[in-house]
């Protein structure tokens, strides 16, 4: 993707997007809602046109000419209430350039992978949403597409058909096959990706390998729990080089200046009083987030959009629980 | 293009809306089933007969001249040689209702000769009371019967009639005044049948009596009566045919243009439920990674003219199969036949662009109502017009409007199917002016569903649509 523009009427969803995915590579898209994840995908798949730049897809100029070499999970779930499971697979696997021999032994055989073997002649409004999710997910990988991409695979899905799912995708990329998937839920990018992409206001805004992230965002900040509890706050703030202090979770968020030690840092705080625990923080994709959107600026734009971010992940963990 | 995947969305569209329960029977299996069904009907019908009345009927007869005459007419014998004779007609008309094939005729034959073993008329015993009986009597007699048993009992005891026939009924007493009549006292809820039965026989034996009365040969009259008359024949180009009447005039026309009418009417509606439910249940996101837009509403557009197709095939024939009973097969031309199918494949493009487009742009059918407005307004105009292009096939009016798509379709084949047809260049002409309005129509529908299949939210009005296309 080079320079890649999209807009709908005055709003622009997604400007100047970059971006180079290799063969074989498991990436997440992650972004909060209407950053643009969708719509980048959208255009992936030739579903959308970008007004500008341009794309190529498994090396042809649009995925127009490669459809049936990619396999696409979109956000909306969408599936024929009134078709029973296996001619809706068998529908879909023809569409997508399957010969019908042999197509109905592979639907039982995926059916059977996602615990689904029994619902082959029902028909699909008699499935549960998780149920149907998964059918939509075998509809996107039955052909053997080289790319896979998944657009929030994981919403709405228990944990277990969760773990499943994750198993499934992991397995595909074992077999070298390119994974794309996209999700507001950043802990589940970190459990599944090695690579993120981070799109934010329709800018890309973080494209580097998880590893990388981590090294690169490592961060100032220690979680210190004193013996006395976070009222301790204020003793805390007064040791030398810390610049805030935040309560989180029950202990004390501490973010030193620039240019301190962490090590000399930690032996200053246990040194001024009693404590449980001193540690290094270990960045999260939130917090990377939090610091490229604000600007490595701590304060209250950055509280706002951490309690936004939390607001979103228990959202989505009550969905998953 | 792909016309790999074009055809499997095509395939998928007709399966899911001709293989249904629901098409088959409503749409095929339920006038195909009436038309067949007919035979049984009639000998439903005939079999679910009332039981007979039986009973006495008195007749005051005041002239003393009619009563044997009718003690004849509604003797038994009589009675049940004229039901049998009426039964013989229906037999005759059951078997020809539809073709058939020997045997089957043969056998309708038989099962309405064992209906009519086991007919039941009315059983009446004709009682002829003298001209000095007081009627009051018997009508006293009657309402006692009534108040104890309330309708006929079901013995010849039971009084169902009495007849009182005025004294000049079948002889003038003086010239100038006219014929006396008769009155019938029934008991209630008689049978239509039995009461006809009684008021033929009496009126029958009046007349009859006239007849002898006045010296007068009732053969004779019958005779002169009866004027036998051939088929009439128009003298065409061609040579002598047969004229054609009023209304066939007139059915051929009408029935052409709402065959056409539903036809692609049904294509179109089904199209637009489809599109709307692919919308509504986001599945159009799914179909579009593996097709395109165009793949997409090429095959759905194809895949419902099959629908269409398969309606008109059906129609058509049956209408077909009922001008050759008819032996009327020569009212309508194999050429009308074919512009029919040629002008379906034109009108239900157009309908199935202006559906396309709907279905895409909404979010569910309830929106569709607004936008559908027009369209149904667009399907009433041909009826609108029936009646000045039935009159003047050839009028500026007729000619004029059979040019403007989109209703050009059914405004031509009315022409063509009536009885002063257009000139041949006309029918090229129109069918080239539909062609390419197929083309932009088409066109303009892509580009709406393009950009409205994945557009949801706020449902579209015209303004919006026009500026989508613009867009596109």
């Amino acid at each position: 993707m080079q320079g890649v523009r999209k807009t709908f009427g005055p709003k622009v969803a997604v400007e100047g997007i970059d971006l180079s995915i290799p063969e074989g590579a498991i990436y997440g898209f992650i972004g909060p809602n209407g950053a643009g994840k969708t719509t980048t995908i959208r255009m992936i798949m030739s579903i959308l046109f970008p007004d500008r730049g341009e794309l190529s897809v498994l090396g042809k100029k649009s995925a127009v000419e490669s459809k049936d070499r990619i396999g696409y999970l979109p956000e909306e779930r969408g599936i024929y209430k009134k078709m029973k499971v296996g001619s809706f697979l068998m529908h879909m696997g023809r569409l997508k350039g399957l010969d019908r021999s042999g197509l109905k032994p592979r639907v039982m055989e995926w059916l059977d992978r996602v615990d689904l073997a029994e619902v082959y002649k029902k028909k699909c409004e008699e499935l549960s949403k998780g149920m149907q999710q998964k059918v939509q997910f075998v509809a996107s990988v039955l052909h053997d597409p080289d790319l896979i991409i998944l657009d929030e695979p994981f919403s709405g899905l228990d944990p277990v058909n969760m773990r499943l799912l994750r198993s499934l995708i992991d397995e595909e990329h074992g077999r070298g096959k390119t994974v794309i998937f996209s999700t507001h839920v950043m802990h589940q990018a970190e459990q599944n990706c090695d690579h993120i992409v981070m799109i934010h206001q329709g800018k890309k805004v973080l494209d580097d390998t998880l590893d990388d992230i981590r090294k690169r965002f490592d961060p100032r900040a220690l979680h210190v729990d004193p013996i006395g509890g976070i009222d301790q706050a204020d003793a805390v703030r007064r040791v030398e080089g810390v610049a805030h202090v935040t309560p989180i979770e029950g202990v004390l968020e501490v973010v030193m200046r620039e240019g301190i030690d962490p090590q000399l840092a930690m032996r200053s705080l246990l040194e001024s009083m009693p404590m449980n625990r001193v540690e290094i923080k270990r960045p999260t994709l939130e917090d990377v987030f939090i610091e490229i959107v604000t600007g490595g600026k701590r304060g209250e734009d950055a509280e706002q959009l951490r309690a936004e971010l939390l607001a979103d992940n228990q959202d989505a963990e009550e969905v998953e629980a | 293009m792909k016309l790999s995947k074009v055809s499997r969305v095509a395939g998928r569209e007709f399966a899911s809306t001709a293989m249904t329960k629901g098409f088959i029977i409503g749409a095929l299996v339920m006038p195909a089933a009436i038309g067949a069904l007919m035979p049984l009907i009639i000998l439903l019908t005939m079999k679910a007969q009332p039981p007979a009345d039986t009973g006495t009927v008195y007749i005051l007869d005041r002239s003393a001249d009619v009563s044997p005459t009718i003690e004849n007419r509604l003797s038994p014998e009589n009675v049940e040689a004229r039901w049998k004779e009426r039964f013989g007609n229906v037999k005759e008309i059951a078997q020809n209702a539809i073709p058939l094939g020997e045997d089957q005729k043969k056998q309708i034959g038989d099962r309405i000769d064992k209906a009519s073993d086991s007919i039941r008329y009315p059983e009446l015993r004709v009682i002829p009371a003298g001209p000095d009986t007081d009627i009051e009597e018997l009508k006293a007699e009657m309402q006692e019967q009534v108040a104890a048993y309330g309708k006929a009992t079901g013995d010849l005891e039971s009084i169902l009639a009495i007849v009182d026939i005025d004294a000049d009924a079948s002889q003038k007493v003086n010239e100038e005044e006219g014929y006396g009549g008769f009155q019938v006292f029934l008991r209630p809820k008689l049978n239509e049948e039995t009461i006809g039965e009684i008021k033929d026989s009496v009126r029958w034996s009046i007349r009859e009596r006239r007849y002898v009365n006045a010296g007068i040969n009732r053969d004779q009259v019958g005779e002169i009566h009866e004027i036998s008359e051939r088929a009439s024949q128009e003298i065409t180009e061609e040579g002598e045919k047969k004229a054609s009447s009023a209304i066939t005039t007139f059915i051929i026309p009408m029935a052409s243009m709402i065959l056409l009418l539903i036809a692609s009417m049904t294509g179109g509606q089904y199209l637009l439920t489809t599109t709307v439910e692919e919308k509504s249940n986001r599945v159009v996101e799914v179909i579009l990674s593996a097709c395109s837009p165009m793949e997409l509403m090429t095959g759905k557009i194809l895949g419902q003219m099959f629908v269409g197709l398969s309606l008109l095939v059906v129609y058509s024939w049956l209408g077909i199969f009922a001008l050759i009973f008819m032996e009327r097969f020569d009212l309508i031309e194999w050429s009308t036949i074919v512009l029919i199918f040629v002008f379906f494949i034109l009108a239900y493009f157009m309908f199935a662009s202006l559906m396309a487009a709907i279905g895409s742009a909404v979010n569910e059918m309830r929106e569709a109502q607004s936008l559908m407005t027009p369209v149904i307004l667009l399907m009433m105009v041909p009826y609108f017009f029936f009646m000045p292009v039935i009159r003047a096939p050839n009028s500026m009016l007729s000619t004029v409007t059979s040019f403007i798509p989109p209703i050009s379709p059914f405004i031509m084949i009315m022409r063509v199917a009536s009885n002063d047809p257009p000139p041949v260049w006309q029918t090229g002409l129109v069918i080239l002016v539909n062609a390419i309005a197929v083309v932009i129509f088409l066109w303009l529908a892509a580009k709406v569903f393009r950009v409205g299949l994945l557009m949801f939210g706020k449902p579209p009005n015209v303004r919006t649509l026009i500026k989508w296309i613009r867009m596109a």
